[in-house]
């Protein structure tokens, strides 16, 4: 089939298999290997990205769903780093030290990326909830949860000034 | 105290830009010219000969440019790899002896077509009785695994036992050990079960493979251990060194899973079929489950006994691992817990076996911890019921029997100060716990506390190098290649700041080399055992004196002086007031009218394990390397309903020597005790009575995820510096999983009154347990 998908804010129209997952579509097709593949079952959450505006996990979005979809990956959340700044929610992964292998980060980046656009003040345990489905070998969590409060704080102060 | 610049600083991960924008490369993410991809055929029955494989299908279909098996031509049907029993081929050849060995392979131009080609391969199979249980496995009645267990060539440490399952059997005396018991006063004793459990790395194993037309091996993997993967190659394809370019990208984490060889040995020999491409071997998810090593898998005995006032007098214990397939990465747990199982304790009398058991799963190897946190599970249990059997306070009976300086543990050793201290450790962790007060039973829910203490020594080669290339470039910045792998644990980091610190420059001037090539990148045994900061940091530590002396010879030629009157800052040379800049010395010092002295600052720096030795074959008694003190206690909470616990504060305390990044220390501490939570809780690898695994995905096998995190974590880090680790540094990165299951259990026993033995204790177990006593 054709598919025309934009991602990152440029469109790209591709022949693929239907069947295709999104994940392969980024990574194998278009290169952008920043969202990672850790079970290609939906388990681990290491493949989010947002898709309209929601976070999803792109080893289950298949091709025939996507038509026209609007994708946002990690590698088109701040594209100009270093020209320009990181994006809040990255600044915070790195000063929380949130980030260990790094495999799970991408997926978590993007996660709370749609998850504080859509509901800025956020409360803890719904923080919580929204990356239950994400796994961390490493960390033990606790940093990823301190950068989350952090990134949301920064994103706040930087709205509001 | 020293002031540091450095050394003991929060400084930020120095790969976490790459990182959060996922620029970062893992083996998966290289792309390459001429790709082609591998994908293997897997017995599915547990044990069995190879009667046949038909690959005439496969052979022909879209997109195949190569199918291997048993009977291809050119294959080495005696091929077997190992480091301590050669006992495994990389392809089975007569026999399959775990469900998920590779039978057959092919090489196509997508993984698509060697999948559709993998599914047209038949195999005829004789099946075999097979054995899963390591009890069972010893039982005269038991299938033998290895008709050949005993002829393997093998270090001469590790010995068979012929027409057994038994590989290896290790033995330690202390003290009386024949009549351990005779001076005590009360004696407890239990049967104890650690299961098999997977790493989980959320990367799953991956590699690229391929052989060039002048005949060398380019390897880039998911491997912890470059240059265990070179000496395997090297020797199995027996080809030299110079022409094995083994490559490490970005690990998505280790934790022994990626330590020693996976799936490399297998790739290279398929990928040697098609010469001038490279194939992409990457793993499912249920792969890694089934196709690559899993940890622990322990059932065991222990039995101590103490005078009536608590003092340890001997221990008794015999610890069977089921291992797997193939031995060889197991060995050495096996012995590291068949000695530590004593955890940080006094007993004059000791006898400790600890038995190898080949069973019909993937082999089971090194896995954070590695031997300790399966004994000392064992030992932190049972000191639970000698205490309530003594009317002594558990607590008390620990501070009473720690080890302390100028006693010997279990393996003859004296403990000296410089080991670190448990008994600070142990007083610290409670301190921190008992801040808070423990609530009382409630209709809904039992509160529990828990403690245990930890030891660990880390288990490596006993000739274990780390060397190190330093150049100072003309900017004055430095780069330090090593051979040491960033997998997560923040090793460039760390390193980085010991280099800065020793130079006296900025963390932000050093740039750790983390790209591993073992043609250029200097020899390092392996990323394991938490060596890597002690070791690797060792000899940055002597490059970095070395660097430093050859900027004062500049200088001393410049002055016309003996080395020994020159001081170095990290930005000039100085000789009483006059001085020179570093950047007119950092390539040999010119003059004015041209000519030049001195030599430009390039060094090297090793640090090699000392004093090590191997086992004694009669007393199990040796020299291992030093050793790391710990304790850890929580608090938890058991619905009464749903069986569910939650840890509600979880404390560790480390006797770490001295703090490098207290950042990613606590990192490490955080994410180890989540694993042993996990263990605790949750994590166990099941298989069907047909032999098959169950939980072959990270929806059937769980770890913990962000909800079961406790509600507080307390890291802290005690400071008696180890004299020979790095500005007093020693390791800690595996300790923190070793005590967080010990202490769980026994939180619900004191709250519960339940002692229970098996890990991990599910919300369906609690919810039975409760349902029994009551
Ligand atoms: S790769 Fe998509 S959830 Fe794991
Ligand atoms: S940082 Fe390694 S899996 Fe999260």
């Amino acid at each position: 089939m054709e598919l025309t998908i934009t991602v990152n804010n440029r469109e790209y129209t591709l022949e693929v298999d239907p069947k295709e997952s999104l994940l392969f579509i980024l990574r194998e097709r278009l290169g952008l290997t920043g969202t990672k593949n850790g079970c290609s079952q939906g388990h681990c959450g290491a493949c989010t990205i947002v898709l309209n505006g929601k976070a999803v996990k792109a080893c289950l979005k298949k091709a025939k769903k996507i038509n026209r979809a609007n994708i946002l990956t990690i590698e088109g959340i701040s594209p100009e780093f270093p020209n320009k700044e990181l994006h809040p929610i990255q600044e915070a992964f790195i000063q929380a030290t949130a980030v260990q292998c790094g495999f799970c980060t991408s997926g978590l980046i993007m996660e709370l990326f749609a998850l504080l656009r859509e509901n800025p003040s956020i409360t803890e345990q719904g923080i919580k909830e929204a990356l239950e489905g994400h796994l961390c070998r490493c960390t033990g969590y606790q940093p990823i949860f301190d950068a989350s409060l952090l990134a949301q704080k920064m994103m706040r102060s930087k709205n509001s000034g | 105290m020293t002031e540091y610049q450095s050394i003991g600083k929060p400084i930020p991960r120095s790969d976490s830009r790459e990182k959060v924008t996922g620029s970062a490369l893992y083996v998966d993410d290289l792309r390459f010219p001429r790709m082609l991809y591998l994908k293997v055929l897997r017995a599915g029955v547990p044990h069995a000969r190879i009667k046949s494989v038909d690959i005439t299908k496969a052979e022909l279909m879209e997109g195949v440019y190569k199918v291997i098996s048993k009977d291809t031509e050119g294959l080495d049907k005696n091929l077997l790899f190992g480091t301590c029993i050669f006992d495994q081929p990389p392809l089975a050849v007569d026999k399959v002896r775990h469900a998920g060995e590779v039978v057959a392979a092919v090489i196509a131009d997508s993984e698509k077509n060697a999948l559709r080609a993998v599914k047209n391969i038949q195999v005829e199979f004789e099946e075999l009785p097979h054995v899963l249980d390591p009890y069972e496995a010893i039982a005269a009645e038991a299938p033998l695994i290895h008709e050949r267990n005993g002829q393997y060539k093998h270090l001469p440490t590790f010995v068979p036992v012929p027409d057994s399952n038994v590989f290896y059997k290790y033995h330690l005396k202390k003290g009386n050990d024949t009549e351990v018991f005779r001076e005590a006063d009360v004696i407890v004793e239990d049967e104890f079960e650690y299961p098999l459990m997977n790493h989980a790395t959320i990367e799953p194993h991956g590699a690229v493979a391929y052989w060039d037309h002048a005949g060398d091996l380019h390897l880039w993997s998911s491997s912890q251990a470059p240059f265990v993967v070179r000496e395997v190659l090297s020797d199995m394809f027996n080809l030299p060194m110079t022409k094995i370019h083994v490559n490490i990208p970005y690990l998505g984490g280790g934790f022994g899973g990626k330590s020693d060889y996976t799936i490399e040995p297998l790739l290279t020999l398929c990928a040697r079929y098609v010469p001038g491409y490279h194939v992409k071997f990457r793993l499912t998810r249920k792969e890694v489950f089934i196709g690559t090593v899993l940890g622990r898998g322990l059932k065991g005995k222990m039995k101590i006994g103490a005078k009536k006032d608590g003092t340890l007098v001997g221990i008794e214990a015999q610890l069977y691992f089921s291992d797997g397939a193939y031995a060889d990465t197991s060995c050495n747990v096996v012995l590291a817990a068949g000695h530590n199982c004593v955890g940080p304790y006094f007993f004059p009398n000791c006898n400790l076996q600890s038995f190898g058991i080949y069973t019909n799963t993937p082999p089971v190897g090194a896995m954070r911890g590695y031997g300790h946190p399966e004994g000392q599970f064992m030992i932190e249990r049972l000191l639970e019921q000698l205490a309530l059997k003594l009317g002594i306070d558990s607590h008390t009976l620990r501070r009473k029997n720690f080890l302390r300086p100028g006693d010997t543990n279990s393996l003859g050793q004296t403990i000296s100060e410089h080991n670190g201290d448990v008994v600070e450790c142990f007083n610290k962790m409670i301190e921190a716990l008992t801040k808070n007060l423990l609530p009382n039973e409630d209709d809904q829910f039992f509160y529990g506390r828990g403690v245990a203490a930890l030891v660990k020594s880390p288990v490596q080669a006993s000739n274990a190098a780390s060397c190190v290339f330093l150049k100072v470039n003309e900017d004055l910045t430095v780069n330090i290649s090593i051979g040491g792998v960033e997998m997560g644990q923040g090793c460039l980091t760390v390193l980085a700041q010991i280099a800065a610190e020793t130079l006296k420059i900025p963390v932000k001037d050093v740039r750790i080399n983390y790209e591993i090539n073992s043609q250029l990148t200097p020899y390092e045994w392996q990323s394991v055992a938490s060596m890597t900061t002690m070791r690797v940091g060792n000899a940055i530590l002597a490059a970095c004196e070395k660097a430093v002396t050859q900027f004062k010879k500049n200088a001393a030629l410049v002055f016309d002086c003996d080395i020994s009157e020159l001081s170095y800052d990290g930005k000039t040379v100085s000789r009483g007031s006059e001085n020179i800049p570093l950047k007119d010395l950092v390539k040999g010092y010119q003059y004015e009218d041209g000519h030049a002295v001195g030599d430009p600052i390039l060094s090297v720096g090793s640090s090699v394990v000392r004093d090590v030795t191997l086992p004694d074959l009669d007393t199990g008694q040796y020299q291992p390397y030093e050793w790391t003190f710990g304790a850890q206690g929580c608090d938890i909470r058991i619905d009464k309903t749903t069986g569910k616990i939650k840890v509600i504060h979880f404390v560790t305390a480390l006797d770490v020597g001295k703090v490098i990044n207290p950042d990613t220390a606590r990192g490490q501490i955080t994410g180890g005790v989540m694993m042993g939570i996990g263990a605790a809780l949750k994590e166990k690898i099941l298989f069907n009575k047909k032999g098959i695994m169950q939980t072959d995905n990270l929806r059937k096998y769980r770890i913990p995820t962000m909800t079961d995190m406790p509600e507080k974590f307390t890291c802290i880090l005690v400071e008696n510096p180890q004299p020979d680790g790095p500005y007093g540094a020693r390791p800690i990165a595996e300790h923190p999983i070793i005590g967080a299951p010990p202490a769980i259990l026994n939180a619900f026993q004191n709250a519960t009154g339940i002692s229970l033995l098996k890990l991990p204790i599910s919300s369906e177990r609690v919810l039975t347990a409760l349902k029994q006593r009551s």
